[in-house]
């Protein structure tokens, strides 16, 4: 492999300050991604897998103020402290970004055709009409029947999976070498999810890019990830290969979300398997582990020290979690 | 797109047919004896045999649909008949005020729609900065003026203290300068507040984070994804505006001295004069309904999701 991962970020902090509030939905946060891997970031609504990928990129709302510490370099480039001007030229050219709601996120009163065309206008300095050729062969590879039609209609004409697949179409526009994907198939029928993610990990290995994966869907996760966030309130719980991880997960929070998923043999009728408890408001500062509350294994040190990130010995898996780090310890 | 105009074509006819009779029926309601002052300005001594004598003449004895149907069967042949005031042709005085008074709006709506659409960008631009909060200033101050007062300003500014443009007077393009700026103050302000509110709430959508992920610019997206949005919505109220136009016509030709047709309405209010008033008010109402049409095609131009209903 290469000696540069094509992202790297460590120890990622996120604070958003708003008129009325602040919170950290980002704390402490380090992964990587290379060139040709897929990376899921896996947690509940409100842990932070977004922020954490659209705040270093200026992805976020106006009126908010975002302030990042730590590190997060892009093809060795740190995008910490580099000006917004600088920020945007990397949208679209180094990084694409695809959303969880095609129904939104395209314009509803320009053709498909300009929006994906103006990509390659911008990125690859095209004129108008090789930038037009250029989008109707990407409405080819995203595998979109009666492409040339396609270009000269407009987004509320086309179904939710081809919406879905114009914008990777137009992630894809500027031959970005990273993908973001944020839960690219949350809003899409069950029927569709798996056309969508298997066009995704397709371009991806083609296109030779790397990928983070945002989503909440473990069986995503096993069909296309190579590594492994686990998410819990703003921290990562859990990281490592996916075949390991969630074959043996050793955080609780991760078994828990390993359990909680329905089992074949599970009889009808039966109740789903919870996590006891509810996640924690980011407004506060936790002490501790922040799942020390709804931890079956939390002991009294739990709560006291924020247990760090600890190599496990066993192939790049590391756990946050001082009970199983000492188990392995004195095993 | 045939199907919808010829769709809108038809509601238009009913709707301007009802128009007509409420147009009628408010004018002959309203109190006062034209055949009085008729006779008053023939120098006669208004008797109530020569007041009769008067109204047998004009017509005013006759049964109210027989008036009715008279009137709306010559005016629909483009005859509006004869002023009771002046005795003359009330379908050619229009045609001359229509045009005065069609330079009046066209050139205010522009006018408005130049300032709103800059006063909104100005807001949408710096949002909650010292631009936006100016144009919103100025916005509220301008819809809170009352139209003559405008009017008596411009002339004081322009006129008196400058000595840069005609008081009154409808004599070339210099002169026309003050009347445009006069009606187009209120829907200016109105509007802007329009382009402003809506550029916020586009910029706020889903599509403009995608197009920010493009590595687009601010004023780009602007322009380019958030312009086309609030299009529809703009034409939607201009119209609206440009309908209320002939109700500032009314006080604006008279200050100016325009021989327009809302100065002929006001002169034919005050003197009872029902065939003017008549006219006027069927005038006004066919272009409230023509603006009306405009729009609505306008709008389907502008939103292929309306566009795809029709089609």
């Amino acid at each position: 492999m290469h000696d540069e991962p094509l992202l790297n970020v460590s120890n990622l902090t996120v604070n958003l300050l708003t008129a009325k509030s602040a919170v950290r939905p980002v704390d402490g946060v380090s992964y990587s991604v290379r060139q040709g891997e897929c990376l899921a970031i896996v947690g509940e609504s409100g842990s932070g897998k977004t922020v954490m990928n659209f705040a270093p990129l200026g992805l976020m709302p106006t009126g908010v103020t975002t302030i990042l510490s730590g590190s997060v370099k892009l093809e060795g480039r740190e995008l910490i402290g580099l000006p917004e001007a600088e920020i945007q030229k990397l949208r679209g050219k180094s990084v694409g970004f695809i959303f969880q709601d095609p129904m939104s996120a395209l314009n509803p009163v320009r053709r498909i055709g300009r929006q994906i065309a103006e990509m390659a206008e911008l990125h690859l300095t095209m004129t108008p009409r090789a930038a037009e050729a250029r989008a109707l062969e990407l409405v080819k590879l995203v595998g979109i029947s009666d492409p040339a039609a396609r270009l000269r209609q407009y987004p509320h004409e086309l179904s939710g999976g081809l919406r879905q697949r114009i914008v990777i179409a137009i992630a894809l526009a500027g031959e970005p070498k990273l993908l973001i994907a944020d839960e690219p198939t949350t809003a899409l029928d069950v029927t569709v999810q798996a056309q969508i993610l298997r066009l995704l990990k397709d371009v991806q290995r083609r296109l030779n890019m790397g990928m983070v994966l945002i989503t909440h869907d473990m069986g995503v996760v096993a069909g296309a990830a190579d590594n492994i966030v686990v998410m819990y309130a703003a921290r990562a719980a859990e990281c490592g290969p996916v075949d390991k991880v969630l074959v043996n997960p050793r955080h609780p929070y991760t078994k828990g979300l390993i359990n909680a998923i329905p089992r074949k043999e599970d009889p009808i009728g039966s109740e789903f398997r919870g996590l006891p408890g509810v996640p924690p408001t980011l407004g506060a500062p936790i002490r501790g582990c922040a799942f020390a509350p709804r931890c079956e294994l939390a002991v009294a040190t739990c709560s006291r020290n924020r247990p760090p990130m600890v190599p496990t010995g066993d192939g790049n898996v590391s756990v946050a979690c001082p009970v199983v780090n000492q188990g392995k310890a004195a095993a | 797109m045939i199907h919808f105009i010829s769709k809108r074509l038809k509601h238009s006819l009913v709707l301007l047919f009802l128009a007509s009779l409420v147009c009628f029926t408010l004018v002959v309601s309203a109190p006062g004896n034209v055949a009085v002052l008729i006779a008053e300005l023939r120098g006669a001594v208004a008797t109530p045999g020569y007041v009769e004598q008067v109204a047998e003449e004009i017509g005013l004895n006759k049964p109210l649909l027989m008036r009715y149907v008279d009137w709306l069967g010559d005016a629909v042949r483009g005859d509006f008949g004869i002023s009771y005031r002046t005795g003359q042709d009330v379908s050619a005085d229009l045609a001359n005020r229509m045009l005065v008074t069609g330079i009046l709006i066209a050139g205010s709506a522009a006018i408005a729609t130049l300032i709103s659409l800059a006063l909104g960008f100005l807001g949408a631009f710096w949002p909650y900065k010292l631009p936006d909060r100016a144009s919103r200033g100025l916005a509220l101050l301008g819809a809170s003026t009352p139209t003559f007062f405008v009017g008596a300003l411009m002339i004081y500014a322009f006129s008196v203290t400058f000595q840069l443009l005609p008081s009154f007077g409808f004599a070339g393009p210099q002169s026309w300068i003050l009347p445009w700026l006069t009606v187009a103050v209120l829907p200016a302000a109105v509007l802007s507040r329009v382009v402003r509110v809506g550029l916020e709430e586009a910029m706020a959508s889903p599509f403009v984070l995608t197009a920010k992920s493009k590595g687009l610019g601010r004023t780009t997206i602007l322009f380019r994804e958030a312009l086309p949005n609030i299009t529809p919505l703009f034409i939607n109220a201009l119209g609206t505006q440009v309908g209320l136009m002939t109700a500032t016509a009314i006080i604006v030709e008279p200050l100016f001295a325009w021989q327009g047709v809302g100065d002929y309405f006001l002169a034919g209010v005050r003197f009872r004069d029902f065939m003017v008033v008549q006219a006027c008010l069927l005038i006004f109402l066919t272009f409230f309904i023509v603006v009306n049409l405009i729009v609505d095609l306008a709008v389907l131009l502008t939103d292929p999701r309306i566009r795809r209903q029709w089609s």
